[in-house]
């Protein structure tokens, strides 16, 4: 547009201008002519133009109306000059508005139909709808009425009929968001940024009743193009959406409804026009607000899943819009719009989720203020109602998207009806209605066998506390995530709003009542406990001040209460390991008639009386069957839920809960020694989260803080262990989590442990074994023994001699010395050296004297425990049960570790072991004797010297014979046999044999002995572990007695001839000299190159 | 088929100690308490609720405290220990302030008594210097009012019971001796009311009924040796109950007279019907001797507590017999 500055501004001057134009456009109706004049127009000023308006429009007008086939272009090129005339003027005459109007529609709408449009072109419709739209803009408020005079029913009809061909079928988006524009501007209410008329009620009124003739037509047409293709874009859906709500919310506007009924009847001179008016009587209003139901429900369903957020929020607007001026009127459409809007309350668009929190607080507000505030309330508690009852079938039918929308619903209702929540759950069935619901929409799907076979490892407790993952549930009747989170909002919603003592009352109620509901009413405890404090719910802002909290004292009650459920007895002891699968079988059996039995603290306070209760026996012993897996699952379920609402009502509860410390703690601790991963899994991250919950830095503190607590059932459990199997179990827990802080409390529970354990050897040795076994464990990693230390400094000496052997000389003189000290010269000399070669031993001694050689020192605490389970170890070694004699033989070997430290101390003990290890070694299971190898091994690594002797005599000759014997059979065996026992036993043995030999500096027979044995797992048919395991056996025998095993191996095979360096020197003569490589060629060689491997290359040199 | 026998609601850890003493605090609308006395000199003061000690109170110098106890009608918290003294602590607000110490001389095991006249005064009961010597004082002002001495030779003092009869104005003393007399003194008179030979051995303790006038005392024998006062204030020996092992460290009757429990040295706490001595539970948990018991004042029946102390350090609360209709 060219600037003001060169506008035209004089009209006369301006018509002057105009005129050779309009006079040639009237002759010849060309397109240039009609270019040239909106050329000329558009430098004209806009007063100048508007007076000088009917002289322009006349000769475009003109255009329009000679008859005869008109070329597209042309019409088009009109339009749009029209366009620029009436953008930038006013329509003053009545009849210019009329006439142009109906010019306008003739341009595109077909000869014999007024309301179709023709199939010109797509830039005409456009053009001409432009221009229309912008005619009515112009038209000036005291005419524009006129349009909705009754006689102008049947132009006005053939308009609105084009303007909706025109947006339902057209293909281009742009002229179908013009046509809807038109509409919009043809109902007066235009929503663009010009300025508009504002309609008084009485104008407003008259549009009203003359658009409700047409209301049917629009409705229908416009919500068909709403609901149409989904790929219209959202521009022409938001766009049909606001004609839709605009014009409905026009015609069956409360007020003008209130305001016509005195009106004047229609004047009588109308004829056949009558029958097109249509009287907005009551009748009418109730007829059609039910059709307009039914077109509602239509667009409700279409646009509330939109994918775009614009059209969710015109769809809030939608309803915002209608329920502010038609609540009445559409009487029966109120809970469709109200539905809509609660829908939308969990927009996944903030946007969307803000404009409609504001809608539906308008909405409250109107409806307190006004009387009509019960219907209001009673229509959401009656959607509430009836969406409750449909909500279980709506969640098996319907789609995820479709889920998600009506649990949206369900919420926003509860959010919308705020603290008024306490007031409907009050009625018994609502709150029936509602559970039942719940119950059946979070049915949890058992049917998964993995969760029943997975089981934890003592390894994964130790190691990853901090990264205890959740394992996702999985329901019958959804999968995505989201549903269960919308849920778990709605739990957490009524918590918030309703009676927390009715709500936990109705919900233990149900968890009592049937085991189908049971995990299901212990989610909704869960949350609804949490919502009842506060937590994640997003219900704030609305309401706040009026909801009858729960105090904390109440939470705290309704707290005890749900938790001595789930703590009870029978939802707390569940079997989550099936009989079979177990590899524990010793201890099934041991725990089985009492398995389901138990204490906790929580029943402490209860009387005698019910600390025991029968179990029916099919619940004890249940019959192998699909179904058994089923229960299992279902089982270690209701444990995890049970086990995360604990952690739910610590976050509460906050640092309240940590009085709660006393009974839940305990319990939770069973569960995280619980075989069952899951299980074990969901109470450490429970444990965690009351860690945090209280207040705790880390599971150390919240255990050590606590373990007052926790070491007082552990000991009166203790002393009832047949109906209390699982105190030890958390004995174990504890011990792995804490450190030595806790030493001091822990010897008074190990005397009550050592105490239960020596009245009752026969029947609990297993279970306590794992206690033992555990405590060590925590002592050995509280106290690590300084024996690495040892075998470092060995090492490094053993470096510093393999570097003397080069020295032939240093060797001739050393062999020269020791045959006169053999003699006896010079051993004065000599004692200075060993003074230095041995200062660890005065160092022990030194200590001794400084505690004074009669006092005997009281033992450190760790020490006195390892001593005492040594006791119990040295009669459990010869139990009858193999396992328990395995547990006995880690313990043992733990023992060892921590007491390698006091020589003293466990010299005495390992001689009284002595006996049964022995039998162990000698005359066991090939299990036992792998372990008890093992203990040898470690007991060796501490007092080789005590072990000497014993070893020599009564334990190589057992080991060289059976590797012997078992030689010929591994080199023979197929790859099977590395499963074996056997091989086991033999890979264990070779594995030990070195570093034992080294440790106890055996003689050399034994040696000798050792090696033959050996020797035959050099072979390269031996399993190649086995070979391994010999290579590390001949290692270390080399760093014990290079010499002689060098011989030994040259013997075997010697690919290097030995040449004298001086032909004075005899030649060396070697067995494996110059045979042919055989089976144990490569390995002698590698162990020659590895070992001796510089010293060849020294020695060759010289012949080479 | 029996009941399984019961187990300790809870047990007390930590004291660090033999348990020689224990006192109940529950009768008020604050936090229940209980007032253990160690033998390594600690007096610990445990809230019931958590359950743990709120406060530990060192007042003996590290020797032995046989006695604690608190006056119904004031804060006020007296203890006695070895050091031959008897202190007087306030506890009110969160306090624990020694007020008053009392030097009583004695260096025996006898546990003082304590009698409420008119509060706040209130008369003491203790051992005193010589051998059979009990002195009586009046609190807080300090006075004296008398010293009651055997005139046969009877031994040290084990233990007394201060209490005031409804028939006579005058406040009445039990007192058992070494030699196993029991003795009734009219303490304003300072004499001998009356005189009964209970036990072979040692009186080590004795309860007294002061509404049915009716007593019971243990010794290191092998029984218990149940008394009463007929209406000229003379001692009569009643039936005796045997034990299945010596040796009684404490009895202590439960305020509604139903209830009478024992202090076993064979690591057992026995309960009894009072009324017709009838044996009624074997209470097993400790390791080693137990040294002390005592009945909680809780107001409601069905929250009241045993506790047990033992030489094996642990406190063990017991909730039997509570459901109000006595034994069933």
């Amino acid at each position: 547009m060219p600037s003001t500055m060169s506008q035209i501004n004089d009209p006369k001057i301006a018509f002057a201008y105009l005129r050779p134009a309009c006079v040639l456009l009237t002759r010849e109706p060309t397109v240039t002519n009609v270019e040239t004049l909106s050329g000329q127009l558009k430098e004209i000023n806009d007063a100048t133009l508007q007076q000088l308006q009917e002289y322009v429009l006349f000769p475009l007008r003109f255009v329009l109306k000679v008859p005869g086939p008109k070329k597209d272009k042309l019409v088009q090129a009109v339009a749009e000059a029209m366009s620029h005339v009436l953008e930038n003027t006013c329509v003053h005459s009545w009849d210019t508005l009329r006439d142009l109007l109906s010019e306008l529609c003739l341009c595109i709408c077909s000869p014999t139909d007024p309301g179709k449009p023709t199939d010109s072109s797509e830039e005409l419709k456009l053009a001409v709808l432009r221009c229309l739209d912008a005619l009515l803009h112009a038209a000036y408020g005291d005419i524009v009425y006129k349009l909705f005079e009754p006689i102008m029913l049947p132009g006005l009809g053939a308009a609105v009929s084009l303007l909706l061909a025109l947006g339902e079928n057209e293909k281009s988006r742009e002229i179908q968001a013009a046509a809807l524009k038109c509409l919009q501007v043809l109902t007066l209410q235009c929503d663009c940024t010009q300025e508009h008329i504002v309609p008084s009620s009485e104008e407003r009124c008259s549009v009203g009743s003359t658009m409700a003739s047409f209301l049917p037509g629009i409705t229908v047409a416009v919500s068909r193009i709403i609901s149409g293709d989904m790929r219209q874009g959202h521009t022409v859906t938001i766009k049909a959406m606001k004609v839709w709500s605009q014009t409905v919310g026009l015609v069956m506007e409360d007020n003008q409804l209130k305001a016509c009924e005195s009106l004047k009847a229609p004047p009588a001179d109308l004829g056949r026009i009558a029958q097109l008016l249509v009287l907005r009587t009551p009748v009418w209003v109730k007829t059609t607000a039910g059709k307009l139901s039914v077109l509602l429900k239509k667009i409700i369903s279409c646009t509330t899943a939109h994918q775009h957020w614009k059209v969710r929020l015109e769809m809030v607007e939608l309803a915002d819009h209608l329920l502010a001026r038609c609540s009445l009127s559409l009487g029966e459409c109120v809970g469709l719009l109200l539905e809509a809007l609660v829908g939308a309350i969990n927009d996944e668009d903030p946007r969307v989720r803000q404009r409609c929190e504001v809608a539906l607080r308008e909405v409250s507000q109107r409806n307190q203020s006004s009387s009509s505030h019960q219907t209001f309330t009673d229509v959401l508690s009656e959607n509430l109602h009836s969406l409750a009852t449909s909500l279980p079938r709506l969640m098996r039918t319907s789609n995820d998207q479709m889920k998600l929308f009506v649990l949206n619903v369900f919420l926003g209702y509860l959010k919308l009806l705020g603290p008024l929540v306490s007031v409907i759950l009050n009625s018994a069935a609502h709150l029936e209605r509602i559970s039942k619901a719940l119950m059946q929409v979070l049915e949890l799907d058992v049917m998964d066998v993995r969760i029943v076979e997975e089981r934890s490892n003592t390894v994964t407790i130790e190691t990853s506390p901090a990264s205890a993952h959740i394992q996702r549930k999985h329901f019958l009747n959804f999968t995505v995530e989201r549903i269960f989170s919308v849920l778990m909002e709605i739990c957490r919603t009524l918590g918030y709003y309703g009676n927390i003592y009715l709500l936990t009352d109705h919900f233990l109620n149900l968890y009592d009542q049937s085991s189908a509901y049971r995990k299901q009413a212990a989610m909704v405890l869960n949350e609804i406990v949490r919502g009842a404090a506060g937590i994640a719910v997003g219900a704030q802002g609305q309401g706040e001040v009026q909801r009858q909290s729960a105090t904390q004292e109440d939470l705290k009650t309704a707290v005890m209460s749900i938790m001595e459920e789930y703590t009870s007895l029978n939802n707390w002891h569940l079997i989550t390991v099936s009989e079979e699968t177990d590899r524990d079988r010793q201890d099934q059996q041991l725990l089985s008639p009492s398995r389901l039995i138990s204490i906790s603290g929580s029943h402490g306070s209860s009387t005698v009386a019910n600390s025991l209760q029968v179990i029916p026996p099919s619940f004890a012993s249940p019959p192998p069957s699909s179904s058994t897996i089923h229960r299992l699952n279902s089982n270690i379920w209701q444990l995890c839920i049970q086990l995360e609402g604990i952690a739910c009502f610590a976050q509460a509860l906050g640092h309240d809960f940590r009085p709660l410390l006393m009974t839940s703690l305990y319990c939770v601790l069973e569960k995280a020694g619980e075989e069952t991963l899951l299980v074990s899994q969901a109470a450490l991250s429970s444990m965690l989260d009351i860690c945090k919950a209280c207040g705790y830095p880390s599971l150390m503190e919240l255990i050590n803080e606590n373990s007052d607590y926790l070491l007082n059932d552990i000991s009166l459990n203790l002393q009832r262990l047949s109906q209390h199997p699982q105190a030890p179990r958390v004995l174990t827990v504890m011990l792995t989590h804490s450190d030595c802080s806790l030493l001091p409390l822990v010897r008074d529970i190990v005397q009550d442990v050592l105490m239960a354990l020596d009245l009752s050897y026969d029947h609990t040795a297993a279970l306590f074994c794992s206690v033992l076994h555990a405590l060590m464990k925590a002592l050995a990693r509280w106290f690590p023994s300084s024996f690495s230390r040892t075998s470092k400094s060995t090492s490094s000496k053993q470096a510093t001699t393999d570097k003397e052997v080069f020295n032939i000389n240093q060797f001739l003189l050393d062999y020269q010395k020791q045959k006169e000290l053999a003699q006896g010269i010079g051993i004065e000399e000599d004692i200075n050296t060993e003074d230095i070669e041995v200062p660890p031993r005065t160092e022990g001694e030194d200590d001794e004297n400084l505690g004074g050689p009669d006092v005997k020192e009281e033992l450190p605490l760790h020490l006195s425990i390892t001593k005492d389970v040594m006791e119990r170890c040295i009669h459990l070694l010869s139990d009858p049960s193999l396992r328990v004699r395995l547990k006995v033989l880690d313990v043992l070997e733990l023992c060892v570790y921590v007491l390698s430290d006091k020589e003293n101390e466990l010299l005495p003990m390992a001689h009284r072991c002595w006996p049964a290890l022995l039998q162990r070694l000698t005359a066991d299971d090939p299990l036992a004797v792998l372990r008890a190898f093992r203990v040898l091994c470690t007991l060796g690594e501490t007092c080789g010297d005590f072990l000497r002797r014993r070893v020599s005599k009564e334990v190589l000759p057992k080991l060289s014979t059976s590797l012997a014997q078992q030689a010929p059979i591994s080199a023979k065996a197929g790859p099977i046999y590395t499963r074996t026992l056997a091989y086991k036993l033999q890979l264990a043995v070779l594995e030990g044999l070195g570093s034992l030999c080294q440790r106890l500096e055996l003689g050399e027979a034994d040696l000798d002995a050792v090696s033959e044995a050996c020797l035959p797992y050099l072979s390269c048919r031996q399993p190649i572990r086995l070979q391994e395991a010999c290579l590390s056996v001949f290692r270390h025998l080399i760093q014990v007695d290079p010499d002689a095993f060098w011989f030994t191996l040259n013997e075997l095979h010697c690919s290097s001839a030995y040449i004298p360096p001086h032909p004075d020197l005899q030649p060396v003569l070697l067995n494996g000299m110059g045979k042919p490589r055989d089976e144990y060629s490569d390995n002698v060689l590698k162990l020659l190159r590895e070992e001796f491997g510089p010293f060849t290359d020294v020695v060759n040199q010289p012949g080479s | 088929m029996a009941r399984p026998p019961p187990s300790p609601v809870y047990t007390l850890r930590g004291a660090g100690g033999p348990l020689n003493t224990l006192h109940f605090s529950c009768h008020g609308g604050g936090t229940p308490l209980l007032f253990s006395g160690s033998g390594k000199g600690a007096i610990h003061i445990w809230n019931l609720n958590s359950r743990r000690a709120e406060r530990i109170l060192e007042g003996h110098s590290d020797s032995s405290v046989i006695w604690v106890n608190t006056l119904q009608s004031s804060d006020t918290f007296i203890s006695q220990g070895r050091d031959m003294r008897v202190c007087l602590w306030d506890l009110s607000e969160g306090r624990s302030e020694l007020v008053e110490s009392v030097w009583t001389g004695s260096v025996g095991f006898c546990q003082g008594s304590v009698l409420e006249t008119s509060p706040p005064n209130y008369l003491l009961a203790y051992a005193g210097e010589q051998t059979e010597e009990i002195k009586i004082m009046e609190l807080p002002s300090k006075t004296p009012v008398c010293t009651l001495l055997p005139e046969a030779k009877l031994g040290m003092v084990m233990c007394i019971k201060l209490w005031q009869p409804d028939s006579v104005p005058r406040p009445l003393l039990l007192a058992g001796y070494e030699d196993g007399s029991l003795l009734l003194w009219d303490v304003t008179q300072r004499s001998v009311l009356s005189q009964v030979k209970a036990h072979t051995e040692p009186i080590m303790c004795l309860t007294f009924d002061t509404k049915r006038l009716m007593g019971i005392s243990g010794s290191s024998e092998k029984k218990l040796s149940s008394w009463m006062l007929d209406g000229q204030n003379n001692l009569q020996l009643l039936d005796c109950m045997m034990l299945v092992n010596p040796g009684v460290s404490q009895l202590c009757i439960r305020d509604d007279g139903k209830l009478l429990a024992s202090a076993g040295w064979d690591q057992r706490v026995r309960v009894f019907g009072w009324k017709k001595l009838r044996p009624l539970a074997v209470l097993q948990y400790h390791t080693d001797m137990v040294l002390s018991v005592a009945f909680s004042d809780h107001q409601d029946f069905r929250q009241r507590l045993l506790a047990a102390g033992s030489k094996d350090q642990r406190i063990s609360l017991w909730s039997i017999y509570n459901d109000g209709a006595g034994h069933s």
